[in-house]
């Protein structure tokens, strides 16, 4: 989102307090000083947010402070998932499913009942669909599914 | 109020214990109550002025009372005669037929007797039918006990979230399992192993499967969608999977991770019963043979209850549901 700023000492920081109150993560801050514009400067940053509303919550605080949000873009919130299989799996079948996966790991890998933690990271909108992917895949290689409650 | 109550197995026996210990508070509440009779399989011990429950709580047979116990006499003909005003309904629990704690309860509202069920076989197949029949016969059914025992889950949710709209139920409902993932967990033994054990402690059946296969905690789904959100729940509804395939490897993984593998019952759109991983710090992350239930709520938010499942604990909740009952008959 772009903010503009008004341009004096202390206003920068004043307008990330909102952002990391509401968990929101900086990835990049640009403040071009050439971009003044009558008393104010305006500031780019990109950043992920826990969730639609925690990013909405920030955009009206931001506001209530007297900061205006000149352009935003919304951000896809993302879940960090650990799932346990037990039973043979497939991993192929469920990548480029815009799916990160962060660490697999794997205990007893040639015996009958293998075993596999997976720790992944699904944009917010599409857990259902991972889990039941997960599960339709489970049933047809008859593996079994640990997933979080 | 007069008393029967159905079946002297385990939980019908210190139930009696505990009406012996506690006479004095039900007497405080009825003067007049009395337990009159006690039926089981072989046959009926009755007396109208009221058996003596401290003779009763020492027995291991009701038939070894004396000569009150009518040896073939039935259940039926003692309700429809009209010498019991509650009848608790302590019977094994058949989730095929529900037999024979069904027909007692049928009985017992069809002829304006208040009913504490223990028994959830009944519950299981028939709540709605059995609730209206208490309904339009003026009648209470009280059935506490019937899921994660001594737990106040029915009691909490009736008296103290009046306004809440329940989104979702999930709780650990079988404290064998609990206690078999538990040993997994804590001494790194295997499934096999650990079922040997809680076999051993008589935590487990010989015929396990009704607990590790997730028969029992369905059956808790069941009842707590129905009674406490409304829905027309049968057992096959219920998504199952119990824990026959969980491996000592997968439960050290989970841990390595944070989590405890624990069989989960969920009551929401989808009610299922499967092995669910749940962070070490979360309230439903208890051990041994625990059960836990949580509510997820508009208002309240979230409620955690803990407390023991199974057991002779279950008769806490059988004897506050006499006492609710009593309660409420005595004011009018």
């Amino acid at each position: 989102m772009t903010l503009s700023l008004p341009d004096r000492p202390g206003q920068l920081l004043k307008a990330l307090e909102p952002i990391a109150k509401n968990g929101g993560n900086i990835i990049s801050i640009v403040h071009d000083r050439n971009k003044v514009s009558g008393e104010y400067a305006l500031v780019s940053l990109i950043a992920d947010f826990p969730s639609k509303e925690s990013f909405r919550e920030t955009r009206r605080e931001l506001e209530g402070i007297g900061i205006s949000v000149v352009k935003s873009e919304e951000v896809v919130a993302k879940e960090d998932l650990t799932v346990i299989v037990i039973g043979r799996f497939n991993l192929d079948k469920i990548v480029g499913r815009g799916l990160r996966i962060i660490d697999v790991e794997l205990s007893n890998p040639s015996s009958e009942k293998p075993c596999m933690k997976l720790h992944v990271e699904v944009p917010k909108e599409a857990v259902k669909g991972f889990y039941n992917l997960l599960h339709e895949l489970a049933e047809k290689e008859k593996a079994l599914i640990i997933t979080p409650v | 109020m007069k008393l029967l109550l159905a079946g002297f197995g385990f939980i019908g026996k210190n139930f009696i214990r505990a009406v012996n210990e506690k006479i004095t508070l039900l007497k405080s509440v009825d003067r007049d109550f009395k337990v009159v009779g006690v039926a089981t399989s072989q046959g009926v011990l009755y007396s109208s002025r009221g058996l003596d429950v401290d003779k009763l709580s020492r027995l291991e047979k009701a038939s070894q009372y004396g000569e009150e116990f009518e040896f073939g006499g039935s259940v039926k003909e003692f309700l429809e005669e009209g010498d019991a005003d509650i009848i608790v309904v302590a019977t094994p629990t058949n989730i095929e037929t529900g037999e024979p704690g069904l027909t007692y309860i049928r009985t017992a509202l069809k002829n304006g007797v208040d009913v504490v069920t223990a028994d959830k076989g009944p519950l299981v197949l028939e709540f709605w039918e059995l609730t209206r029949l208490a309904e339009r016969n003026g009648c209470y059914l009280m059935y506490e006990a019937t899921v994660a025992a001594a737990l106040p889950i029915f009691s909490l949710y009736r008296e103290c979230l009046q306004a809440d709209r329940i989104i979702r139920i999930s709780g650990i409902l079988n404290g064998t399992t609990n206690y078999i993932l538990s040993k997994m967990f804590f001494e790194g033994t295997s499934f096999e192993l650990s079922l040997k054990e809680a076999q051993e402690r008589g935590y487990a059946e010989k015929d396990p499967s009704y607990d590790i296969d997730g028969i029992d905690a369905a059956c808790k789904v069941v009842i707590l969608g129905n009674a406490i959100m409304g829905k027309k729940l049968r057992f096959k509804d219920v998504k199952r999977r119990g824990i026959r395939d969980v491996t000592q490897e997968a439960v050290e993984l989970a841990k390595r991770s944070g989590y405890a593998i624990k069989l989960v019952g969920v009551v929401d759109d989808e009610p299922e019963v499967s092995p669910r991983l749940v962070p070490l710090r979360h309230p439903l992350c208890v051990h041994g043979n625990l059960n836990a239930v949580h509510f997820e709520t508009d208002l309240a938010k979230e409620i955690t209850i803990i407390g023991y499942g199974a057991g002779k604990e279950t008769v806490s909740a059988v004897l506050n549901d006499v006492l609710s009952i009593l309660k409420k008959r005595v004011i009018r």
